[in-house]
């Protein structure tokens, strides 16, 4: 793990606990509903002030809290074309499969990569700690599969011109 | 596989079953197939006027008229001769097998019948290697349209043969995972001291095509040189360059489709890998319910 | 031809894989929906200098001894996908090594069984866009294609999508009703009687008698006489006494070759004749669990259909797979849910004191050529139509909009 990385991942941690306190709130404005805020965005006096940590340009958090919901986007490290599709083509992938991710919105929001939306619903039925570890975890990795889809792609491109070349004789 | 195979398996299983059938005294029985190839070729296996104990095979090729330009004719007369029958409207060439007058071994027929495709582009490289093998210089750049909006340069010097092939990736992906691609061709030369070097460019042609007149540019078209030495282009090796040389297009494209499926089964694994660490935040329900027979079992 | 390359037709079937180009009208690959994968610890530790994951074999290579040192596996159980990864490369080789396909020049019409969820769909829409970058991608129901196959038989005016399928090939035999090409899906039942228990009643048949077959060659030689000699009878009782009376008409004789001494041998073909495909109307014999005909199930599936299609599916009872080739097989089905629907009939007149009178049921069992490979035909014929390319799913759709696109295939066909 680089210097930057921990301390950069123990403030997204920290943000995330305090972000996750969240209640059961009913919608002021339909009633008998019950909606994430941070979606509707209805009223201002349920939103709190939204945050951003960044480890450096590319790679950055937004967590915008609301009353009973808070929402998660990830900005992931994409350096050059190859890393660009491959994150581009793993969120596409994964928010395909958002059904099993409980937590998974279906859409990022516009600037970042892949967005989580928990609401007071799934902080009841999970424990939150686990959640954040999951968050933490799913940072971690996908940096780290990006990065080796990357050199197995290298890789095979290397093995599959070698093959063509070498059977020239 | 790593290669593609450079014979056409329809042919030869269907033609193979119906030798056999009459080898072994069965009746012929009809045939009337179409299928395709790479590159868009297209067969049609069929019975001449409804007569069974003949069967034709014909083929489609787009770009036929150019690959004639460069003695096509020639070259399909050596290969196939006297299987060659004037060509069914439509189509380009036209082999006809008589059931009746099958050698007993028939597996080069066969063989051959399942090249023909190969061999209709043989005759172009042929051509050019033999203008380098006599020296001569400053021959026309043959221009072979192989495929819709991609084009075959074949260029000859005394030293050496040019083939550049023009392609197009119709997945703004594509072009990506193509560059990586590319790039490893043009390294690939450091592991075989024997291949050809090979160049590549993305976007706009070549220096040597220049000034052709109606080569592609944009951001979606690569464009890759092969540069055979005569080592590559004698008599000897010339079949096996030819080979490799004509599935070239086929076989990079090949490539790049498995590797998204190989990064389609890596995302799946990781996908459920992530799933499995969400699924600890929830909290297991223990609970044992207990059947009339007290049989228990766990609510999941 | 002109113009455009004909489409692609791969069905994938629990069993065997029926691949080739639209407009045929046999597939022109037929294999064992199998994989031959290399097993190594880490997936995704390729040894230097390879690449693993396109060391494989698949169909009947996958089971020759050039794989022995692989292990086999199937991708597809109960008709759906269970194993993606696998597929993925099943696919790739279907297209690249036995299609030889560029697959960005052709349409591909794919099959699902009948309760294919929508997101097998997706799964499938993905691969085939993402991967291979097809132009266009229709996914069909089997059993609407099977119903489409056997138009070919009949008048332009009589072609219509709604009708009952009963599918039997090697593992198990579904009756699937459909109403204007909508499979209803709480109506379909399974029959655990096929191919294979056929050839296992006839094996144990011949075992009991015969005694110069190979002990290991009896399950081939039960298969052989099974699809060379099998006929469906109107009534085994007469047919007994026919054998008796004159043997020599009625028995063969199957000549086969010991593989391991070379040597021939020949044994009596009798009673299996009949005997084989009459599991079918008498489960009984072969099966103690289950004892209902095949006649009764689908007289039973129909009425639990909406009663305003239940005309339609009798008179329009479509076969398709190899076991349903024996020869009268539909005729004899034809009678005994006939005799079953004027039954019914015959118990409400007497209910209603004779005051109602019913217009009579027709039931129609439909037989063709084609129905040892219905699925993949009718795929093929409807592959060839333009219409296909109208309501196939196509690239650009997908890109604009998403997988979700593939959730639904349009019916298409009846009106042509």
């Amino acid at each position: 793990m680089s210097a930057t990385l921990a301390p950069y991942l123990d403030a997204v941690k920290s943000t995330l606990q305090a972000a996750l306190c969240l209640e059961q709130f009913s919608s002021q404005v339909v009633e008998r509903h019950d909606k994430p805020e941070v979606e509707v965005q209805t009223s201002k006096e349920l939103l709190m002030t939204p945050v951003v940590v960044a480890r450096n340009k590319l790679e950055r958090v937004l967590i915008e809290p609301s009353v009973n919901s808070v929402r998660i986007s990830l900005a992931i490290k994409q350096s050059d074309d190859i890393e660009r599709i491959l994150a581009h083509k793993f969120t596409r992938f994964m928010c395909q499969r958002a059904d099993n991710f409980v937590i998974l919105r279906r859409k990022p929001i516009e600037g970042y990569d892949i967005s989580f939306l928990i609401t007071n619903v799934h902080t009841s039925s999970m424990y939150k700690h686990k959640l954040v570890d999951f968050l933490i975890h799913f940072m971690q990795e996908i940096d780290k599969e990006i990065s080796d889809m990357k050199l197995a792609l290298n890789a095979r491109a290397r093995v599959s011109a070698e093959e063509f070349l070498k059977r020239f004789n | 596989m790593i290669l593609l195979e450079q014979n056409n398996q329809i042919i030869s299983e269907i033609l193979e079953q119906k030798f056999s059938n009459v080898k072994e005294g069965g009746q012929p029985d009809k045939v009337n197939v179409n299928f395709c190839d790479f590159d868009g070729v297209y067969y049609l296996l069929s019975n001449p006027n409804g007569d069974k104990s003949k069967i034709r095979l014909s083929i489609a090729l787009k770009f036929f008229k150019e690959l004639q330009q460069h003695g096509a004719d020639t070259l399909l007369q050596r290969e196939y001769g006297s299987l060659l029958v004037t060509p069914e409207p439509q189509f380009n060439v036209t082999l006809e097998f008589d059931l009746n007058a099958i050698p007993n071994d028939y597996s080069e027929i066969l063989r051959k019948a399942s090249m023909l495709k190969r061999n209709c582009f043989a005759s172009v490289f042929e051509k050019y290697f033999e203008f380098q093998e006599a020296g001569q210089e400053g021959q026309k750049r043959a221009v072979i349209n192989y495929r819709e909006d991609e084009t075959m340069y074949i260029e000859a010097k005394p030293d050496r043969v040019t083939v550049i092939f023009s392609t197009l990736f119709k997945d703004p992906d594509d072009v990506i995972i193509g560059k990586v691609f590319l790039q490893e061709f043009r390294e690939g030369r450091k592991a075989s001291q024997t291949a050809p070097s090979v160049l590549y460019s993305l976007g706009e042609p070549p220096m040597e095509l220049r000034d052709q007149p109606g080569a592609r540019v944009g951001d979606n078209v690569g464009y890759i040189t092969f540069i055979l030495f005569p080592r590559h282009t004698n008599k000897k090796t010339r079949d096996n360059t030819i080979d490799l040389i004509h599935t070239f297009r086929d076989y990079l494209h090949y490539h790049i489709k498995c590797s998204k499926g190989y990064l389609h089964s890596r995302m799946r694994a990781k996908t459920s890998d992530f799933l499995k660490v969400l699924n600890r935040a929830r909290p297991e329900v223990k609970m044992e319910k207990k059947t009339f027979s007290g049989r228990t079992f766990l609510a999941s | 031809m002109a113009g455009r390359l004909p489409a692609c037709v791969i069905d994938c079937g629990t069993g065997y894989t029926k691949l080739g180009y639209a407009g045929n009208t046999e597939p022109q690959f037929i294999m064992p929906s199998a994989i031959a994968v290399r097993e190594h610890g880490g997936r995704f530790a390729p040894e230097k200098g390879r690449i693993d994951d396109l060391d494989f074999f698949i169909g009947d290579e996958a089971l020759s001894p050039a794989a022995s040192n692989y292990s086999v596996k199937y991708p597809i159980r109960h008709g759906i996908v269970e194993d993606w990864d696998l597929m993925e490369r099943f696919w790739e080789q279907c297209i690249f090594k036995y299609l030889r396909a560029e697959p960005e020049d052709h349409y591909f019409l794919l099959t699902e069984p009948p309760l294919n969820t929508p997101e097998n769909r997706e799964y499938t829409a993905e691969i085939m866009f993402e991967t291979f970058n097809v132009p266009g991608l229709y996914i069909a129901v089997q059993a609407v294609l099977a119903l489409a196959a056997s138009w070919q038989s009949r008048g332009v005016d009589q072609r219509s999508l709604t009708g009952l399928v009963v599918d039997s090939g090697d593992g198990v035999t579904h009756v699937i009703p459909v109403a204007e090409g909508y499979v209803i899906g709480s109506c379909i039942k399974h029959i655990p009687i096929a191919g294979r228990d056929i050839t296992y009643f006839i094996q144990s048949l011949l075992r009991e008698r015969e005694s110069g077959i190979p002990s290991e060659q009896t399950y081939e030689v039960a298969k052989a006489v099974k699809e060379q000699y099998c006929y469906v009878c109107p009534d085994i009782l007469k047919e007994f006494i026919k054998y008796d009376t004159d043997g020599a008409k009625w028995i063969k004789t199957y000549q086969g070759v010991n593989k391991i001494t070379k040597k021939d041998f020949s044994c009596e073909v009798g009673y299996e004749r009949f005997l084989g495909p009459e599991i079918f109307f008498h489960p009984e014999f072969a099966n103690a669990d289950f004892t209902t005909p095949i006649s009764e199930i689908i007289d039973k599936v129909i009425q639990q259909c909406p009663i305003d299609v239940r005309r339609g599916l009798y008179e329009n009872i479509v076969l398709s797979g190899g076991s349903t080739m024996f020869k009268d097989f539909g005729r004899r089905m034809q009678r005994d849910i006939k005799r079953l629907a004027d039954a019914r009939i015959q118990l409400s007149e007497t209910l209603s004191g004779g005051h109602l009178k019913a217009k009579p049921i027709e039931v129609q069992v439909v037989s063709h050529k084609m129905q040892r490979y219905a699925v993949w035909f009718g795929g093929s014929m409807l592959a060839s139509t333009p219409e296909f390319y109208q309501v196939s799913h196509t690239k650009a759709e997908y890109m604009e909009k998403g997988p979700s696109i593939c959730r639904h295939n349009p019916v298409f066909g009846a009106l042509t």
